[in-house]
């Protein structure tokens, strides 16, 4: 009997010393409280903000973002297959399209990551000032651009400017958009102040502080900050900064001629991580983007998502080369029945045009592979490594150009403008084109220049000229565009949902 | 010498007015033979007891009557008329002795207090499903058993009264003591009873998990006597229920050309000459088929005064109706008991190993799994393409990128198998009489492995796959479980006191591993052989729960009955100052019938007991280290001239480091009453439970960053509701037959969510349509809340009546399309205007049924069903459509025309009306009455039994799913999605796997 007891009162202490056994940690992650330690762990916090800009579901350079972000141009079609892409691109869309949902979350998580890096950088020991001051720039950048791609597309929305630490701060009303543009100019500008010009070649690809000064360029000029756009943009074109044209306009969209002299901010790609497009953040995530692969025709197992207008197709052809050639921008973007006409290693008669449109893009698809199947990795991952050119030296001129002439000075436009022209092997401009008549020029060649680059929407928007340009084109759905309306996306129905302080746009 | 011969004399004489009579008993409960029961002449001494196959033999003259008596066993009188008798006995248990199980330790059923529904292996006569819980659905008052898939093997899930949380509403799952996480893996061979705690007097013994109730598996243990040895053998056709009805190629031509003829666009190549097309493919044909299910057991059990044994092994092995997938299982078990002086010593070991095929999903496309492929694939393309790698053609052209279904299921292998151990051993000591220790230690491994080949392939223009993939994970999960409990049991005259405490402590522990490569030679399926990319990943999760426990039963005069419970749990998965959590309960019953002034009405009601119950239960279902704020890695990048890899790590969700305790009150109210000598009984229940502080994700906006919703205490919910169990047996000369019956009727109503004006959207039903349900706070959990359809616009006049201030609320419509309810007054139609439309829960459930036997034959027979749900019809949404580009519903060639004015809209190709949007056009009744099972047995009589030396043999054939009596024109009423709760009621043609129909045929022996 005793010795029972001894027992049972042994197996109940042995048993009932183990409270520590409650106190468990995660053994598969770091937590914030242990981050941020090293000067590692904050450039790792920068991987993960600008992945995000790749995203596949709403990074504005993923291919969904690709897809919204060009589809609903009169330049552009998107077949009937993934409804909510088909709705956007025809007006159809509602506050619950997935697609402008993706977009909205996924760049106010890069907000979050980027605040992140801001709130948490004085944790890090040993951190010079200079250096802690690029990273907070450099944090900085990726916010401002996050701004700006949901103030073109959404207009009104939060400003977010510190990670939320209750709760309560979860809930943020939307500022007027002229607030969000000037938190994005703001940002652009810090950016610009301690950003480095050029990184070294392990670093290629970071926000250089070219980078800063153009979306603040940028910014300025869709904001109608004429002459501020145009001091702002015409730095660039002196020293520090060494932005050149390439002299090979298709050079821009092939995958041999990456972060090159006309590349002012880039987003990398490449077939360099896991094999699944489509696994979220994790190893198994490719960081590449599925988008060749979209577009490809099916004769190569593509999805041929979308297609170029005709009249984008007849854009090109207004004007021929000195040589009395198409326009090689033409050649670069599209792919159509002419004399010698490849794809994909295959004769342009082995493929059918589907849509009753004459072209199919080129511009960013791996046409010198045999499909786009596999990635660089050679796993079946539908993963291109072409980097998107998020902003090209020849956004700069060209928005140089506009802003001197919004200014009223056509005849200083002339030079970079002419630069675009000569690089497309056009002959000199007219001389003494009137403002109405260089901005015509103007509004042209970035159509032309810019085709499935996320501007030409955009563009007509900020001209005025949404209604007249879809009404006076090809575009499948142009019937159901109600001007203003369709100028931006329906505050997400799913923010409206959770956020009781959310207010849906108007027109909405 | 001449008294010998006197005796001799008078006995000859004596036999001279007799005859032998000869006869078995058998026992209601499970159909053995009983040994050893006493059989003698009314009022006489003489007797005898049968033998170890039931059987007897006694000399009695005719129209005597002879008494059958066992322990155990309500006494019976049969009318000896000279024919081989079968005496039936009923065991008392089904009287008030019964004992029943309850969280650590039994209770005699005249002695609870709590909601318990019980039933016996022996009542779980469905012998055509894979499943043994299957066979319980719609029999336990108060429990909702769904299918949770049709897949082979898939299982169900199990819902006690109604849904109690937001999150995982799964009951905890105890067997033979042991917590496990599922129990669709064990036979039905091998149960005992399975008991449902339902309410917190009945439950609050498991505290912190048991707010969403308690299923409690016993399995079989052996008894005194000669050894039983048991086989059984069942083998079945399952064939499909219903298919979806979609067009030929013929006909799905006709129906495109006129959608992209309306919407002005070019019509599809491939449906440029109708008539040329003829029936073309008909993919569910090709899909589904008749496939075999068979089922053998065998189970040795026996014992003595000192110990008891029980072994028993199964094989199931169920082919699946869509080809290709299917689901086998091996089972064994082990579970005795041995006593030795003050000792006691007893085990049981489980082992279970499953193997599931599985369809492929969706391969990227919008036709989902084969399921759903088979239904919108157009019937104009081909299965097989000889020239194509990997042998199978498929959709070309520009249409939407469903998939070969067939190819689905040749070309990607993916297999499952699950194995488990489950020990349980324990030692008693009877430290003074009455008072008892026992420790209690368990443990659980699980152990998964999944494969997934994925072969190369071209099928059509819009898949394809170059390379040879594997991917292989596995995954093991181990419980251990530490039980000290103490007992003391003590009557004192009128007296009873059963009084419980203990202390446990559990962990959890869980670690997963994948490793993946693709680029594998053909024919190879092992990772070494790939040339490609690698990928790996692993983690490991843990978790722990101490606690302690204490409960007192309490009975005065068998008449007032008391029992209270406590427990109080500490657990890992919240921050230390949130970690710890009460669970009290208390109960009273009151047996009226034993109350002397209840004497008169005896003989009509023979027991009548009223209880009452209140208490608090708990729920830590969310996931492990939540109140800590993770860096999450591998979020990477590419970075650098040489364009490499650029590891990426950070917070990407939120904490939830101030959660607490989910707790459940739950008061009870109940009655059980048996009337005419307990014939007829009956039980019924009123319940109503509160949860408070939900653990849920809510949503919070997409502006806060956050990758995921964080947990949070998110509300307060409210279920009540009534069940009722009834049961009457009886029998008319040698028929004997029981009707029983279960009724439950669940109310939810959500009090608080989150934010207050928190409206949690879910239940997407296609690809990409939009939410179907809505939560919030005033409104039922998951109600469907749709813009309504309200019929067509006949005319451009009716469209142009349609507006609000002069302008038209649908600008986009024509004729033949839907015109919605502008609910808002808004002048327009969108998401504001969605109204509750109906609810995924029924009025009422119930299931009824009728078990008769005569002479050699039985008969079961038993109903189940629900009445008064709703459920979203996301296939035929897809399948109404006539603006994506894949096969249509045969509905569709019902179109509104200008000529002929019909209730389905008109095909159009661009949709600018919005007529497929998710609205209630595509909510249905999801009431249904189902014959669940019907099934006919013989048990063979004396000449055969003695000739082959076995105590009793029986055949039957048994029907599953004969016929179901429903509106809803998808594949099952009984939907079975699983997942969130948000989703219920959604049918979602994704992941569909439709409900097989099954005949079988079976023998039962005992030798």
């Amino acid at each position: 009997m005793k010795n029972i007891i001894t027992f049972l009162v042994a197996v109940v202490l042995v048993v009932g010393c183990k409270k520590s056994t409650l106190e468990l940690t995660n053994p598969n992650q770091l937590t914030s409280d242990t981050y941020w330690k090293t000067e590692a762990d904050v450039q790792s916090a920068f991987a993960a903000t600008y992945g995000l800009l790749r995203d596949v579901n709403g990074g504005f350079y993923g291919v969904r973002g690709i897809e919204l972000g060009n589809g609903r141009g009169d330049d552009f079609f998107i077949r009937n297959d993934v409804a909510a892409l088909y709705q956007l691109s025809t007006f159809t869309n509602t506050p619950d399209n997935g697609t402008a949902n993706d977009l909205w979350n996924i760049s106010y998580r890069a907000i979050f990551r980027a605040n992140q890096i801001m709130e948490n950088i004085d944790k890090v020991p040993d951190l010079s000032e200079d250096a802690k001051a690029a990273y907070i720039s450099e944090a900085k950048f990726l916010r401002g651009l996050n701004y700006f791609i949901l103030a073109i597309n959404f207009g009104d929305v939060p400003i977010i400017l510190k990670a939320a630490a209750s709760t309560e701060d979860y809930f943020v009303a939307k500022s007027p958009e002229a607030d969000v543009w000037t938190q994005v100019k703001q940002d652009f500008t810090d950016a610009a102040a301690n950003l480095p010009v050029s990184y070294s070649s392990e670093w290629v690809g970071r926000a250089t502080k070219g980078a800063a000064v153009a979306y603040l360029g940028k910014a300025q000029l869709y904001t109608k900050d004429w002459s501020g756009a145009a001091t702002t943009l015409q730095s660039l074109t002196v020293a520090p900064f060494n932005y050149q044209l390439m002299t090979d306009y298709n050079d821009n969209f092939v995958v041999t001629k990456e972060n090159n002299q006309e590349s002012v901010f880039e987003i990398q790609l490449g077939d360099v991580g896991g094999t699944n497009p489509w696994a979220g953040e994790n190893a198994s995530q490719s960081i590449g983007v599925t988008t060749a692969q979209e577009f490809a025709p099916a004769e190569v197992a593509g999805w041929f998502e979308v297609s170029p207008t005709d009249k984008l197709f007849n854009e090109f052809q207004k004007e021929k080369t000195t040589g009395g050639e198409l326009d090689p921008r033409m050649y670069a973007t599209l792919i159509w029945d002419y004399p010698g006409a490849t794809f994909y290693n295959k004769p342009f008669s082995s493929f059918k045009l589907l849509f009753g449109y004459s072209a199919m893009f080129k511009k960013y698809q791996n046409y010198t592979q045999d499909n786009e199947l596999t990635g660089a990795s050679g796993a079946s991952d539908y993963t291109s490594s072409n980097n998107e050119r998020a902003l090209r030296y020849a956004d700069v001129l060209l928005m140089i150009g506009e802003a001197l002439t919004m200014q009223g000075k056509p005849a200083d436009a002339y030079p970079f403008v002419q630069q675009i022209r000569t690089r497309a092997h056009l002959g000199p401009l007219a001389t003494g084109l009137t403002q109405d008549q260089m901005m015509a020029e103007i509004r042209h060649q970035r159509m032309i220049e810019f085709a499935r680059e996320n501007q030409r929407f955009y563009d007509l928007k900020r001209w005025g000229l949404l209604k007249q340009e879809i009404t006076n084109s090809d575009k499948v759905g142009k019937q159901f565009f109600v001007a203003d309306k369709h100028d931006y996306f329906p505050v997400p129905q799913a923010e409206i949902n959770a956020n009781p302080k959310m207010e849906q746009n108007s027109h909405w | 010498m001449t008294f010998l011969l006197v005796i001799l004399l008078s006995a000859v004489s004596y036999a001279q007015q007799q005859i032998t009579v000869t006869g078995t008993v058998t026992s209601k409960d499970d159909g053995q033979p009983l040994p050893g029961v006493a059989v003698s002449v009314k009022n006489t001494t003489q007797g005898v007891a049968t033998d170890g196959s039931g059987k007897f033999s006694i000399r009695t003259a005719p129209g005597s009557t002879l008494v059958f008596k066992a322990l155990g066993f309500t006494t019976q009188e049969v009318n000896v008329d000279g024919s081989p008798m079968h005496v039936v006995l009923i065991s008392s248990q089904s009287n008030l002795n019964e004992v029943v199980v309850i969280g650590y330790g039994t209770v005699r059923k005249k002695d609870l207090t709590g909601a318990i529904a019980n039933i016996k292996g022996a009542d779980i006569k469905s012998q055509g499903v894979s499943d043994v819980t299957k066979a319980l659905q719609g029999k336990l008052p108060g429990v909702t058993i769904e299918s949770a898939g049709g897949n082979p093997g898939a299982g169900t899930r199990i819902l006690i009264r109604g849904v109690g949380t937001l999150g995982d509403a799964a009951p905890l799952y105890i067997v033979d003591g042991v917590p496990v996480a599922s129990i669709n893996n064990l036979s039905q061979v091998d149960i005992q009873s399975v008991d449902v705690l339902k309410d917190a007097s009945a439950a609050a013994i498991y505290g912190s998990r048991a707010a969403n109730g308690v299923v409690l598996i016993t399995t079989k243990s052996g008894k005194e006597g000669k050894p039983v040895v048991q086989v059984t053998a069942n083998y079945g056709v399952q064939r499909i229920g219903h298919e979806v009805d979609v067009l030929n190629a013929q006909q799905w031509a006709k129906v495109s050309n006129a959608a992209h003829d309306a919407a002005g666009l070019a019509r599809l190549d491939i449906a440029r000459n109708p008539d040329s097309l003829g029936a073309g493919t008909d993919w569910q044909d090709a899909v589904y088929r008749t496939a075999p299910i068979q089922q053998y057991g065998l189970l040795v059990s026996g014992g003595s005064q000192y110990g008891n044994y029980s072994v028993s092994g199964s094989y199931t092995k169920q082919d699946g109706i869509v080809k290709t997938t299917g689901y086998d299982r091996y089972n064994l078990r082990v579970k005795s008991e041995t006593t030795r002086g003050r000792f006691k010593f007893g085990e049981t070991i489980l082992l279970t190993r499953e193997k599931t095929i599985n369809m492929a999903g969706g391969w990227g496309g919008q036709g989902g799994n084969p399921v759903g492929s088979a239904a919108k694939m157009i019937p104009v393309f081909q299965i097989y393409d000889t020239s194509a790698l990997g042998g199978f053609a498929g959709a070309y052209g520009p249409v939407v990128n469903v998939a070969n279904p067939l190819a689905q299921l040749h070309l990607e292998n993916i297999d499952k198998i699950s194995s488990n151990i489950l020990t349980n051993v324990y030692g008693e000591v009877t430290l003074i009489p009455g008072l008892t220790y026992k420790l209690n230690l368990g443990y659980t491994g699980n152990f998964i492995t999944n494969d997934d080949y994925r072969k190369r392939y071209v099928v059509g223009t819009l898949f394809s796959h170059p390379t040879n993939d594997l991917t292989q994970s596995k995954e093991q999960t181990d419980l251990l479980l530490v039980e000290n409990t103490l007992n003391y049991n003590k009557i004192v005259g009128k007296h009873s006191l059963q009084a419980l405490a203990g202390y446990t402590y559990q962990k959890t522990k869980n670690t997963y591993l994948l490793a993946a490569r693709t680029d594998l030679p053909d024919g190879i399926e092992n990772i070494d052989a790939g040339a490609g990319t690698s990928t790996t990943n692993g983690n490991s999760y843990e978790s722990g729960l101490v606690s302690v426990l204490g409960r007192v039963i309490y009975s005065y005069g068998d008449r007032y009955l008391l029992t209270a419970s406590f427990r109080r749990d500490a657990s890992s998965r919240f921050g230390s100052a949130y970690r710890h959590g009460s669970f009290p309960s208390i109960a009273l019953g009151w047996n009226l019938s034993n109350e002397e002034f209840f004497a008169p009405l005896k003989q009509a009601i023979t027991n009548l007991k009223i209880r009452a119950s209140y208490g608090v239960l708990g729920n830590q279902q969310i996931g492990d280290y939540l109140y800590s704020a993770a860096i999450a890695s591998n979020i990477n990048y590419v970075i650098g001239a040489d364009q490499h890899k650029w590891f990426g790590a950070i917070q990407t969700a939120f904490a939830s480091p101030n959660i607490k305790w989910e707790s459940t009150k739950t008061a009870n109210v109940g009655l059980d009453a048996g009337f005419l000598g307990d014939k007829l009984s009956f039980t019924a229940d009123y319940f109503i439970k509160t949860t408070e502080d939900v653990l849920l994700n809510v949503p919070i906006p997409g502006s806060a960053g956050s990758t995921s919703n964080p947990v949070v205490n998110a509300g307060r919910l409210r279920n009540n509701g009534v069940e009722f169990g009834l049961n009457y047996s009886d029998h008319v000369g040698e028929l004997n037959y029981s009707f029983f019956g279960a009724f439950s009727k669940v109310n939810n109503k959500v009090l608080e969510l989150g934010t207050g004006s928190q409206q949690i959207f879910g239940g997407q039903p296609t690809h990409h349509g939009a939410s179907s349900t809505l939560t919030e706070a005033g409104g039922p959990i998951t109600g469907f809340f749709l813009i309504r359809a309200d019929g067509i616009f006949n005319s451009q006049e009716e469209i142009d009546a349609y507006k609000k201030d002069g302008t038209l609320i649908q600008p986009n419509a024509a004729p033949g399309d839907i015109k919605f309810f502008d609910a808002n007054g808004d002048g327009q139609i969108s998401d504001e205007d969605k109204v509750y439309a109906g609810s995924p829960f029924p009025s009422f459930e119930y299931g009824f049924g009728l078990n008769a036997s005569f002479h050699n034959f039985d008969l079961n027979a038993y109903f189940q069903g629900t009445h008064g749900n709703k459920i979203y019809n996301g296939l035929r949404q897809d399948l109404e459509s006539m603006s994506l580009e894949f096969n249509y519903s045969t509905e569709t060639l019902n179109a509104w025309t200008p000529e002929r004015h019909t209730n389905i809209p008109r095909a159009v190709t661009n949709d600018p009306n919005f007529n497929d949007r998710t609205s209630t056009r595509f909510l249905e009744s999801g009431s249904y009455l189902r014959l669940k099972t019907l099934q006919i047995g013989y048990t063979v009589g004396d000449v055969i039994k003695n000739k082959f030396k076995i105590s009793s043999l029986r055949a039957y054939i048994s029907a599953d799913n004969l016929f179901t009596i429903t509106k809803y024109t998808g594949f099952n009423p009984d939907i079975g999605r699983t997942g969130s709760i948000f989703d219920r009621g959604v049918d979602f043609g994704h992941v569909a796997y439709p409900i097989a129909r099954t005949l079988s045929v079976g023998l039962q022996l005992t030798l």
